[in-house]
């Protein structure tokens, strides 16, 4: 089986690490940080940019973190600035920030559009203030609101809202008014995320301490569905695992990772995907702003030459994310084969047992397999 | 060499009463080792033993006394004290005159402490009594020479006392062992008759056989013959445990050591076997040993089933170095091809599990382990039951009879009351105490070995704050009204967990193994349904409910590398287990059985 050479990267991650004050639940790479520590940061950051092949456009740009709005209107505006070479003619066709309703404000709006960003990404999670304070977020319910006109009203067409679900004690009606509030709002995407226990949260802490209790599986999965029930009511298009959008606003940059083709991250522990390659940066802030001015070219931590088998299967997997699944035509393009012919067996079993669908055109998740969906996944892993 | 200067002896005691810690001073005195090679419990030079802080095999090593301006040639064995590995001791016994018997000084004499010193005494080894630790604080020697005259008689007088931490007392039991164990009885012009007490397997030099030499001489080169094997080898060569093999020319009467002859084949050798010339061939053979009975049996799988034959091979090998285990090849609708195996008890089950993994690299599963049953059958024919398997339908059984030991309890009095309590609760036949001092007590009991050999130790431990020592023999099988245990998991029957209970236990114990595997099966995308059956008749239920949600929210940026990496360790968690129908079974369930009185 041969792969197709791989193609330029069309999608630009740029890393913010840093936040006013860590939530309980975040495992992301953020912390909080003195003004200077960013400045020195945003300094290697336009460094690492910098070195980026020149021939590379992007079709994609996403600032995330951490939090990019926690950044002052200097920080930011130098920031934009860096990133505007990757964007000459503003032909960049999505360009997503991710913002904070704590830390945004209407000079810093008017940056993001004053830069040609025509998508932001609000991290609200929820609209009930006993909620957000549980999840340790800096914002109430109606700092969300605001943030979110404030965008519309500067003329923001393409707005995300981040939700989540599944807190202890958060009832099933509970969710469903953040679900009716979004709506109200008519924002043009909607993610939603199952709250997650990682490693070394306060929140984990929390319920190892007995001080918590998660909230049972057969609520979360009540929610679920009706996120997913409620909102394609709504007309949202439920098109990946925990993405809902208005037709045409789905977002092309994760479409990037789902499709499993190349990607340059930058930026203290951004991740890479080019030429068959993945990489990732230094994870450590100050390593990473020390890396950088010691003028290397990088500061990759982890660099991995991509087995075939491997990139397969990761095809697969990411793919099967989204509703649509994998077309044979697309599998057949990317390497050569079919399908059929390379998890033919594993595939006949999940088909019997209702949790994948294949036919000529596409493998794709049923419904069913759906709520199941890392378990079926790990039947498209190599060992 | 005229034997006169030779003395063979072993250590002996109840477990961790100090004899490996002795067994170094005596290296270490008699500078068999520099100290650059010392390490502690020298001896113990298997990984396992070192990882326990107890010994598994029993070591010989020869060591150089120099004493009035002679030299003497003394070889040790150092046993193991553990219940399970006594064939090691008994073994050992074989190759030796002589026995240092070891008490602790703090402990007092325990139940191996009497076991061990009968067997020396059935072997007419003659016995040196050794108090040792006594540099411990909590040291009673007084009290425990007590104790060792009561109950073996042996008089106060004759014991010595040393310390094998500060080296106080060593040198009198260098001037003991010369003076009280006979030398060897000198026939070196004999035909040459040698006694197998060990053997071991080398990657490149074959099978490796431990020779303690009665009579005659054996030198490179030789030609020499197997009595029970019928198999003629040539010596390749000899030499002696210093405590790593060092060749020499030949060994003669009297004599430890080891022979190399080129022996490929595992199943040419016999541990117990007779080795004399091929051509002047000894008139009849030593007695040998008695195959030990094995106490308790397992099924080992392997867990992958193409690794049935090098499964087969690795327990071949180990079997050579370890003869008291046993195993038959055997099947099972669960869990395919595998062996049933036999061992002394459950820490001697374990040991050959860790050792087969680690000297084999094979993933095994192992079922629960059970006693054998005698079944009398309607036809007056009567049946061994290694296997709940192999229990015939119930209608065509007349009586079904269980092995019961004879087991004495060591124990500071306070505690006789909860002992008694715990032995009637098992279905214990009290036979009589015995007062070692005020102080202390032997306790006997009758007791079905099911009932004591899974996890009463614990218990007993735990009821006398670990003071309570227990040796058992089995004496016989009895009537008992037993009855068997059934497993089906969504509804079809796992052989591999059928149990045999009593039947005034076996509702509750129903319950109980559903409870547990319960916990130790994880949740499928389906229903998976335990039930415990007698017969036809269904005495308990669980389900497990599916898995109703199993997805990942976050996508985690462009980290797909982690996604993979945690969806990878989810299917190789898998790997250890077997599929029975659709149901993944964990190993761990398997041996379930064991502790369902938690
Ligand atoms: N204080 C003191 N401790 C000792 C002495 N001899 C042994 N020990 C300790 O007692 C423990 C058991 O010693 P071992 O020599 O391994 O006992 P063992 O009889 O060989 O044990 P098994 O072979 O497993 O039956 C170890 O922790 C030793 O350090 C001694 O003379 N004094
Ligand atoms: S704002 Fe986002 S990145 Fe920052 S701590 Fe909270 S969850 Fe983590
Ligand atoms: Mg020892």
């Amino acid at each position: 089986m041969t792969s197709k050479k791989h193609i330029l990267p069309t999608a630009l991650y740029i890393h913010i690490p840093f936040c006013a004050k860590k939530c309980n639940y975040c495992d992301f790479n953020s912390m909080v940080s003195e003004s200077r520590v960013v400045d020195r940061y945003l300094h290697a950051l336009s460094k690492e940019l910098n070195t980026l092949e020149s021939q590379y456009t992007f079709t994609t740009i996403y600032i995330g973190g951490g939090t990019p709005s926690l950044l002052s209107a200097i920080q930011l505006e130098g920031l934009l600035r860096g990133v505007i070479r990757y964007n000459p003619t503003s032909q960049t066709q999505e360009y997503t920030v991710e913002a904070n309703p704590g830390t945004l404000t209407a000079d810093k709006v008017r940056l993001l559009k004053e830069y040609a960003v025509n998508r932001v990404s609000l991290g609200i999670q929820s609209f009930q203030d006993r909620q957000l304070q549980f999840l340790g977020r800096i914002h109430s319910g109606d700092d969300a609101r605001n943030a979110f006109s404030l965008l519309r009203n500067a003329g923001f067409k393409n707005i995300n809202i981040d939700l989540i679900f599944g807190c202890p004690e958060q009832t099933p009606d509970d969710w469903k008014k953040d679900l009716e509030i979004a709506i109200a709002l008519n924002p043009e995407h909607i993610s939603t995320y199952a709250l997650t226990y990682e490693e070394e949260t306060p929140l984990t802490r929390d319920l190892k301490n007995e001080v918590i209790r998660k909230l049972d599986e057969y609520t979360e999965l009540e929610m679920y569905k009706t996120a997913i029930e409620y909102l394609t009511l709504k007309g949202y298009n439920h098109y990946e695992i925990s993405n809902f959008a208005k037709s045409g606003y789905e977002c092309s940059h994760n479409y990037v990772y789902w499709r499993n083709t190349s990607y340059v991250g930058v930026g203290a522990g951004a991740h890479s995907f080019i030429d068959g390659m993945r990489m990732s940066n230094e994870k450590d802030v100050f390593r990473y702003i020390h890396g950088m001015h010691e003028n290397k070219k990088d500061v990759k931590s982890f660099r991995e030459c991509l087995p075939q088998d491997h990139f397969v299967s990761e095809t697969v997997i990411m793919a099967l994310r989204l509703r649509q699944g994998i077309t044979n035509t697309d599998f057949y393009e990317r390497f050569g084969s079919t399908i059929q012919d390379q998890f033919g067996d594993t595939i006949s079993i999940l088909r019997k047992a209702g949790l994948v669908s294949y036919d000529d055109e596409r493998l794709k998740l049923t419904e069913k397999g759906l709520f199941v969906a890392d378990t079926v996944m790990a039947e498209f892993i190599y060992i | 060499m005229s034997t006169e200067r030779i003395r063979n002896f072993c250590i002996i005691a109840h477990i961790d009463h100090g004899k490996s810690t002795l067994a170094d001073r005596l290296l270490e005195k008699t500078h068999t080792i520099t100290s650059r090679e010392f390490r502690h419990q020298m001896l113990d030079d298997m990984d396992l033993e070192r990882e326990r802080g107890i010994t598994i095999k029993a070591s010989a090593v020869a060591l150089k006394l120099v004493r009035n301006g002679q030299e003497y040639n003394l070889n040790l064995i150092d046993t193991p004290g553990h219940v399970d590995f006594s064939y090691e001791v008994s073994r050992s016994l074989g190759a030796c005159e002589g026995a240092l018997l070891l008490v602790d000084a703090s402990q007092g004499v325990e139940a191996q402490t009497v076991a061990n010193a009968y067997l020396a005494m059935e072997h007419n080894l003659a016995i040196i009594p050794v108090i040792s630790k006594i540099d411990l604080p909590q040291s009673r020697p007084y009290d425990v020479l007590t104790e060792m005259e009561k109950t073996l008689g042996i008089s106060p007088e004759e014991a010595f006392m040393v310390s094998a931490k500060t080296g106080a007392g060593i040198d009198e039991i260098f001037d003991a062992i010369i003076k009280h164990i006979p030398p060897p009885k000198d026939s070196s012009d004999a035909p040459l008759k040698a006694l197998i007490f060990d053997s071991v397997y080398d990657e490149y030099r074959g099978v490796i056989i431990y020779l303690r030499i009665f009579d005659g001489s054996v030198k490179v080169g030789d030609e020499i013959y197997m009595m029970k094997t019928n198999r003629s080898f040539k010596v390749e060569e000899v030499g002696v445990f210093k405590p790593k093999m060092v060749a020499k020319d030949g060994l003669s009467a009297g004599e430890v050591g080891y022979c190399i002859a080129n022996i490929k084949s595992i199943r040419d050798i016999k541990v117990g076997d007779t080795v004399t010339h091929a051509r002047e061939r000894a008139a009849e053979a030593l007695p040998g040993y008695r195959p030990p009975i094995p106490m308790v049996y397992c099924g080992i799988y392997p867990a992958n089933n193409a690794d049935f034959h090098p499964l087969r091979e690795a327990l071949e090998r180990l079997s050579l170095n370890d003869s008291s285990f046993t195993f038959e090849p055997e099947t099972s609708q669960a869990l395919g091809f595998g062996f049933r195996c036999g061992f002394l008890g459950l820490l001697h089950m374990e040991i050959v599990q860790e050792r087969l993994e680690r000297e084999s690299n094979i993933n095994i599963v192992q079922t629960a382990p059970n006693v054998t049953y005698e079944i009398l059958k309607i036809n007056k024919e009567i049946v061994k039951v290694d296997n709940p398997e192999k229990v015939p339908p119930v209608n065509e059984i007349e009586e079904f009879r269980e092995p019961i030991v004879r087991a004495s309890f060591v124990l500071p009095t306070e505690y006789l009351g909860a002992i008694m309590q715990l032995a009637e609760a098992r279905r214990g036949n009290y036979k009589g105490t015995e007062y070692l001092s005020e102080k202390r007590a032997i306790l006997t009991y009758e007791l079905p070995l099911s009932e004591i050999i899974f996890d009463f130790f614990d218990k007993m431990k735990s009821a006398t704050r670990g003071y309570g020592t227990l040796d058992y023999d089995f004496i016989g099988y009895e009537h008992a009204d037993l009855v068997k245990l059934d497993i089906l998991v969504s509804g079809k029957r796992v052989d591999a967990l059928s149990t045999i209970v009593h039947r005034k236990d076996a509702d509750m114990k129903g319950r109980k193994l559903v409870k547990k595997l319960k916990n130790e099966i994880s949740r499928h995308l389906f229903e998976v349904v335990l039930q415990a059956a007698i017969g036809s008749r269904i005495i308990a239920r669980e389900s497990i409910r599916p898995i109703a949600k199993n997805v990942t929210a976050k996508c985690y940026g462009g980290d797909i590398t982690r996604k993979r990496k945690l969806l990878e360790k989810q299917k190789e968690g898998k790997k250890r287990m077997k599929s029975v129908g659709n149901v993944e079974i964990p190993q761990k369930a398997f041996l379930s059985v064991l502790s369902v009185d938690e």
